[in-house]
This record gives structure tokens, sequence and C-alpha cells, in this order.
């Protein structure tokens, strides 16, 4: 549609037949979700970078101006194991479900029988709710009675059970595995989507030219899916360094700290430690850094792509 | 079909190679050479192991939840069930306290779905088809509002919610779930909208209808099933939502993902066959809604992830 307006003496965002203008038009239908997005997200966000300059508690009135205290305080504390943690855990619980999704769509890319059903059956883990996920697996992990204790005891590779998410070493990739479990799907639905717009020509060419397998995945299939695979990888990374819910339910950051990661740490000194001011100052670093590394992700995709 | 043209030669005309393929496997695979079937096989084991790992657990949730209590808290347990048992779910629909969860999730999930389509649909149909100053920073203000930490996010919503009043809210519920379905929502409908011709609009104009008119007597019903899939999406977001209603109500407005995480993962041993027998219930709803419209949801997934 176009925007052109007739121009004359006329109220602003009103044409001559009376009606309202394009322009106009599109800011009133803008406007209540503008509003709403400006209560809820933008009016916030900006408080709560606000908020770490002050010294402010969660439950009692009142705040006091204390500079960059708090993003000193952050810094010297918890911030770098905490860094550590979120690092460990998205790099991750973004790799191995990329790996599976992406072995995964190959193999029903392949033309194998009932590959339509397959696609459909396997995006089960990734419908079922979070929460549903995090108990299926507390349970799996589940240090008397789990079953992944009894099916290592059972095929004698263990002689006693493991408490998988008491350990301080075990946790983390347990919580990944978790997580992994339920991303995987979404990954290989978009791989495979990617996977199915490389022409087959291509494919066959190659063959002919007598590429082998892995060679023709790398000349031929790569290039063509590479840009889904940099969004999905993007997307599962951003939502990773965020992730609250698995961990908060399996671990709720423990053992000793093991899968502290910023989600969790900034939560807990809110709600736990009654600390706005410490949990949004360590917050806002958090935010910085996730847009400084979704910026040198995009500058390198965007290098790697020309 | 890839496989079946090495066989029939790729120097015939195009038009025969194309009828070659249309008829399908069965030709192809007669004529499988070894490399092909070793590919096939190769793609069989990848199925088989990822398929385990995906599919085991899910049969453990249901093996569990069937299982009796005495038969499920063994060292090593039986994989498969020695007898079967529905006392857990019957137990399920004698428990008030969650018949109130599911209520609350019920109804703040249907509130949030209705709320998103409403706002998200006229903002979806701004970015759709005008073209204006300031509306491609808005949208990127849309997509961008995904990148935010929702426990920052979380903070500062509980304190403003916590001044005006209104922790322990149904409205504080509604109100920051749609912090992530409105995005999603305008970028899903935003796609529905660039399906529908400008011509149609242009043609209704003429016809002498207002905008208005032709946004709701002939834009929205042609979306209608794409709306629906939105709807539906926000519903299956919302009654997903853990952190939200974990932090912002109170036992008596809490939704089921943290009314179950206190109903049972206390102090105590944890009622594990009774957990898994709530956690299949929870997620019948869900199942339901994503079969209805898985068709859109892969889409709409992969139309808004591409544009992004």
């Amino acid at each position: 549609m176009s925007t052109v307006d007739t121009p004359g003496p006329r109220p602003r965002g009103v044409t001559a037949a009376g009606r309202l203008s394009d322009r106009t038009f599109a800011w009133l239908l803008v406007l209540p979700g503008l509003a709403m997005f400006a209560v809820i997200i933008v009016y916030p966000l900006v408080a709560s970078l606000a908020t770490g300059f002050f010294e402010q508690s969660l439950v009692k009135p009142g705040r006091r101006f204390t500079g960059l205290s708090n993003f000193a305080d952050a810094l010297k504390g918890d911030f770098w194991p905490v860094l550590w943690r979120t690092v460990e855990f998205t790099v991750g619980a973004t790799a191995l479900p990329f790996v599976l999704g992406l072995a995964l769509a190959l193999a029903l890319n392949s033309g194998i029988k009932g590959g339509g059903l397959l696609r459909g059956l396997f995006l089960f883990p990734w419908v079922i709710p979070g929460v549903v996920v995090s108990f299926l697996w507390l349970w799996i992990f589940n240090a008397n009675y789990g079953v992944l204790n009894g099916v290592l005891m059972r095929s004698g590779l263990m002689d006693t059970g493991i408490s998988w998410l008491g350990r301080t070493d075990t946790a983390m990739l347990a919580v990944i595995v978790t997580k992994s479990w339920a991303s995987f799907p979404w990954m290989m639905v978009m791989l495979l989507a990617g996977l199915q717009t490389v022409p087959k020509e291509l494919h066959e060419a190659a063959a002919v030219d007598g590429a082998g397998a892995i060679r023709r995945f790398r000349n031929v299939t790569w290039p063509q899916i590479r840009g889904i695979a940099g969004i999905v990888v993007l997307l599962e990374f951003i939502w990773n360094f965020q992730h609250f819910d698995t961990i908060y339910v399996l671990t709720g950051g423990g053992p000793a700290g093991a899968t502290r990661t910023f989600a969790v740490a900034v939560y807990d000194t809110a709600f736990k430690g009654f600390d706005l001011g410490h949990a949004t100052a360590l917050g806002a670093l958090w935010m910085v850094l996730l847009l400084g590394a979704v910026a040198v992700y995009l500058r390198a995709e965007g290098k790697g792509a020309r | 079909m890839s496989l079946n043209v090495a066989g029939t030669g790729t120097a015939k005309p195009r038009v025969a190679r194309a009828a070659t393929r249309d008829r399908a496997g069965r030709v192809g695979r007669r004529r499988m050479r070894p490399e092909q079937r070793r590919s096939r096989i190769v793609a069989w084991i990848a199925v088989v192991v990822i398929g385990a790992f995906g599919f085991l657990p899910v049969y453990w949730l249901v093996a569990t939840a069937l299982t009796s209590d005495t038969q499920a808290f063994k060292i090593k347990p039986d994989l498969f069930p020695r007898e079967i048992t529905f006392s857990h779910f019957t137990k399920l629909a004698r428990n008030e306290d969650l018949f109130h969860y599911m209520v609350n999730s019920v109804l703040v999930s249907v509130l949030t779905a209705v709320l998103s389509v409403f706002v998200s649909a006229y903002m979806a149909y701004s970015f759709s088809k005008f073209r204006y100053r300031g509306r491609k920073s808005l949208m990127n203000l849309v997509l961008a509002s995904q990148m935010f930490p929702q426990a920052l996010l979380l903070v500062t919503l509980y304190a403003v919610f916590s001044s005006l009043g209104l922790l322990n809210t149904y409205l504080a519920l509604v109100l920051s779930f749609t912090t992530f379905t409105l995005p999603l929502c305008v970028w899903m409908m935003k796609g529905i909208f660039d399906t529908i011709p400008d011509a149609l609009i242009e043609a209704a104009a003429i016809d002498g209808a207002s905008r208005w008119r032709t946004l709701h007597t002939v834009v929205l019903p042609l979306a209608a099933p794409g709306l629906v899939a939105s709807g539906l999406f926000a519903f299956v977001r919302s009654w997903n939502d853990f952190v939200f209603a974990l932090t912002l109500t109170g036992s008596d407005k809490q939704t089921l993902p943290p009314g179950l995480v206190h109903t049972y993962l206390g102090e105590f041993q944890t009622a594990w066959p009774d957990l898994m027998a709530a956690s299949f219930v929870v997620s019948i709803p869900v199942v339901a809604a994503f079969m209805i419209l898985q068709r859109y949801l892969v889409g709409g997934l992969a139309a808004g992830a591409v544009k992004g």
C-alpha cells in the first residue's frame, strides 16, 4: 500500500476524504502493543539497569545511591566462576543438541522409510513442558533409585550408584544432557528444513563425479545449510545463556556452585538474598556480555558467509 | 528421491529424468549401489541411537507412572513394570491442590493467549502492510526483546508489581507471560499477513470499505487459522512457564509447573511414581495442542528465525 498523502492545508494525518492517513493508521495499530512493550519490557529493563547503582532491598522500601560499588562487588565476588559455569553450560547445551540434531536431520533426509512420521515423533521431547523434562531427568539421575545407575550396575559397569546431580564433577554434565534432550528435536526440524532446500541434482552430480559421502557433505550440503545452521546455533546460544528452569529444578545451582550460572545467581541474589542492587548489577554485566557475544558472533557469521 | 538417478543415467533429457524420479523410491531401492546401501545403514544406526536417547526417557516416564511404589523404589529398578497399576492417576484426580493449580493454569494461559493474539494481530498487520518511518526500529525492538534475560526482567517486574500491589494476582501472571508471548505472536502473525495479497486489501478499499472494516471483515477472517495457531502457541508457552509463576505468585494463584515442584519436591522422599503420573497429565494439553498445529508451529518457527 502506498504511503503518499496529497498535500494540503488539513489536519496532520487526515487525508482529503477525511480518512486517516496510512501512516496514522499504521501507528494506531501499533499503539496497544507498543504500550505493553514499554510497560512490561522496556521500562523494567531500564529501571533494572538503573537499580544497579543503588543499594536497594527487595523487601524494604527506600534506596541509597552507591555508584559503581555493586558492580565492583560483583566483579570481586561471584562474577568469574559464574561466567565460567555459564559458558560451560551454554557451549555444552548448544553443541550437543546441534550434533545430535544435525546427525538425525541428515539421517531422516536420506530417504529412509517413515522419515516424515519419525520427524513428528522425535519432536516429543521438545514439546513436553520444561518442568516435566526436569522432573523426568531428576528421576533418571536419582542417586538411590535412578534408572541410569540401575542400568549401569546391571550391565556391570559400576558397583555402586553415582549421585549424578550431587557431585561437582558430574552435575554440569547431567544438566547439559537434560537441556540437550529437550532441544535437539527443534534443531533437527530446523536443519531438516534447511536440508530439504538442497537441490538433489547437486548431490547426484557430485556422486557421479565420484565424491564420497564426507566430501559431498562438506562441499555440497554444508554450504547450503550454513545459513540456517548459523541461525539455530545463535538462537540456541542466546536461550542457553539465559536459561534458568532446568538448572534450577535439577540442582538449584549446586552442588557447591558447580552449576551456578548467571540466571541462577541473579535469581538467588534477588529472591533469596533480597539484594536488588547486587542482583541487577550482576544482571547488567550478564546482559552486556550476551549482547557482546551476539555481536561478535554475527560479525564472524557475516564474514564467514562472504 | 536422490538415489535412483545414477542407474538411469544422467545424460537423459530433463523431462525423462523427472519422470523417473516421480516413480518414487521403489525403483531406486532395487537398483541401490553398495555405497547407497551403506549410507542407508549408517542413517538407520543414527536414527536408532538418537532414538534411544530421545524415547527411552519418555518410556521411563510412562513406565514409572504405572509402577507401584514398592516396585519403583528399588536399587536396580525393573526395566519393565512387573504389574501395572493406575492408582497414581486415580490419586491425582483426588488431589484438590493440583486441581486448583490446573484451574489457574488454564485460566492464565487462555487469558494470555487471547490478549497476545489481539494486541499482536494489530501490530503485525501494521508491520506487514504499511511502510513508515520507525517501522524497522519497532520491529527490531520486538525481536530484540526476546534477548533480554528473563531472570533480570523478573527482578524488576517483581519490584514493579509489588509497588502496584499486583503481586499474587492473575493479572501479574498474564502481563509477565506476555513478555515472551507477544514477540512470538507478532513475528508469527507478520508471517501470516505477509501471505495475504495486497491486491485484496486494495480491492476492499476501492469498494469503499474503511481501513478498520477492511482489517476486520477481510483480512482477519482470512488469517483466522494463523491467529488460532499463534494463540495456541502462546497458550503452550504460558502453560509451560516456570520462573514467573514461581516468583510472582504464592500457592493461591500458582500454575501447575511451580505447583508441582511445591507439591512433590520437598524435604522428604519424593513420590516419584505420583510425580511421573502428574507429569504425564500436565503434558497432555501441550502435546494435543502441538498435534493440532504441528504444521504452523514448525513453519512459523522457521519463518521467524529466518527473518531474524
